[in-house]
């Protein structure tokens, strides 16, 4: 085990790091601890054939509260397409359980920043795709409303509903103030632990 | 009560603006079949079950049920042509009716996106549900003008059958109804290898590493350039998004040459159903631009003597 390996592992020693209602929320929603690491699951990824993310591993760590694997890059690559859910003989559901911590890791500011972007979109144009001018034409040409009836369009009425929408997934600027207060409260544990 | 053979038609994000030309292909067929189509005004993004599921559960619910909660105005079932917003809104519907506590904290905070309740008295459409199952292979003749003659590689999309226990549409390891389907309007399908794999862009992998994204789909394409398809049939705008746009970029990393036509259900359905190519709208795609739909020659004859058969048995 590499040095940074060890320091991630130590994050998460200590009691405040636990959210005592993460494993009961996670056990809630699926069958995590009727895992039998049959390692179906990785087998049948379809991410994993091309990365590194081992679905069998994911459920251990989560199981076993191992919280490393919330600084896991792995867990943002499962293309959700289901196949361990459908084939795991245990009912564990672990598209469920990786779309938990993904949610748990969002918490704690482990977002990408192209994600972000992407809930921007949505708070702005009520559209995770927004429209655009060569579109707008190609929509005229097929005989179509040049701006389709959604939220988009009636952006700036009055009360307009676009605005409730600024309030929606704060977990971005949550995820961003833990972060930051985390990087602070590290710094007066006299750098020992310091991450790479 | 529900109104009948009306739909309330979700349009989501990557249809209305990206592939519009999916969405005037949609309007036509379900004319075409006699379905009003309602619209869902002020409609959102439904949001991606990719990206805003990963981020919080809880407001993604709140925004699918927002969704939801206008077609429950227009009191008639959502319709929708892709298999991500099918996903987010038939899963969040389903969860809802089974989970009142949920409900009610969903209704809660529903209050403050404006006047909106979800009430859970409508069901949401997928159109390869309605084209497949309901009108089905052999009621569609009824409808179609022509035929065509093309081999198509077929991909569902994960989430169209995917978890299988929320959609009961198929069998997720080995559905035919989409093979089924486009027979029935003179396509051949072709089998090739791994028909069923996900196309790589879903569950935020293409915003979030696009070079992995990229390597699945490139897996992906070799195997449909095998079997030789004229092109790629799909139910989904974000899976004709990943292979139309991502041929381009596949082809820029690896140095490859795909240029297959993608093309979804809603614009075959209307071509057979007499829509001009024009309006078929793959000029406006990246690949197949030139692509021009084969009339299949004789095809109803075929028909009439199978059902002449079927009477002399009878």
């Amino acid at each position: 085990m590499t040095e940074s390996e060890i320091s991630i592992k130590r994050k998460y020693k200590k009691l405040e790091d636990f959210d005592p209602q993460f494993f009961e929320n996670i056990a809630r929603r699926s069958n995590i601890f009727s895992c039998i690491q049959c390692g179906t699951c990785t087998a049948s990824c379809e991410s994993g054939r091309w990365t590194a993310i081992r679905t069998r591993q994911i459920v251990r760590k989560a199981a076993l509260g191992d919280l490393s694997v919330l600084e896991d890059p792995d867990i943002w690559l499962c293309t959700t397409c289901y196949n361990c859910y459908e084939r795991c003989p245990r009912d564990v559901r672990p598209t469920d359980v990786i779309i938990d911590l993904r949610n748990y890791a969002s918490e704690i500011g482990n977002m990408s920043p192209n994600h972000t972007a992407v809930v921007g979109y949505l708070r702005s144009t009520g559209h995770a795709v927004p429209i655009n001018d060569k579109i707008i034409r190609q929509r005229e040409a097929l005989g179509l409303d040049p701006i389709p009836p959604t939220l988009y369009k009636y952006r700036d009425e009055e009360n307009s509903e676009i605005i409730p929408f600024h309030k929606l997934f704060r977990v971005v600027e949550r995820g961003k103030e833990y972060k930051e207060r985390k990087a602070n409260s590290r710094k007066n544990l006299d750098g020992f632990e310091k991450l790479s | 009560m529900v109104k009948e053979n009306t739909f309330s038609f979700f349009l989501g994000c990557i249809m209305p603006n990206r592939y519009p030309q999916i969405e005037s292909a949609t309007r036509f067929v379900m004319k075409k079949l006699g379905f009003t189509l309602m619209e869902m005004e002020r409609a959102t993004c439904c949001p991606a079950p990719g990206v805003f599921r990963s981020f919080d559960k809880s407001d993604w619910m709140v925004a699918a049920a927002r969704n939801i909660a206008i077609a429950e105005k227009n009191d008639a079932d959502i319709l929708t042509v892709c298999n991500g917003c099918f996903g987010t809104l038939i899963d969040v519907n389903k969860h809802l009716k089974s989970d009142p506590e949920m409900a009610a904290k969903v209704n809660e905070k529903l209050k403050e996106m404006g006047d909106y309740q979800w009430k859970g008295t409508i069901r949401v459409r997928h159109i390869a549900e309605i084209l497949g199952f309901e009108v089905g292979p052999t009621e569609i003749q009824k409808y179609i003008v022509r035929k065509a003659e093309a081999r198509a590689a077929v991909h569902y999309g994960c989430h169209l059958l995917k978890p299988s226990r929320i959609r009961q549409l198929a069998s997720p390891e080995i559905p035919t109804f989409l093979e089924e389907y486009v027979e029935a309007l003179g396509v051949k399908s072709v089998d090739f290898a791994q028909k069923l794999t996900c196309c790589g862009a879903g569950g935020g992998v293409l915003s979030f590493d696009k070079n992995t994204s990229m390597k699945i789909l490139k897996e992906k394409l070799g195997h449909m350039q095998a079997a030789n398809p004229d092109f790629i049939f799909d139910t989904c705008p974000f899976c004709q998004l990943q292979f139309d746009g991502g041929q381009t970029t596949v082809n820029e990393i690896y140095g490859t040459n795909f240029d297959i036509p993608v093309i979804h259900m809603s614009q075959l359905t209307a071509w057979c159903m007499g829509m001009d190519m024009e309006k078929i709208g793959l000029q406006y795609q990246a690949h197949g631009k030139d692509y021009q739909f084969k009339e299949l020659k004789e095809p109803m004859e075929k028909v009439s003597i199978k059902e002449k058969s079927i009477e002399g048995a009878g």
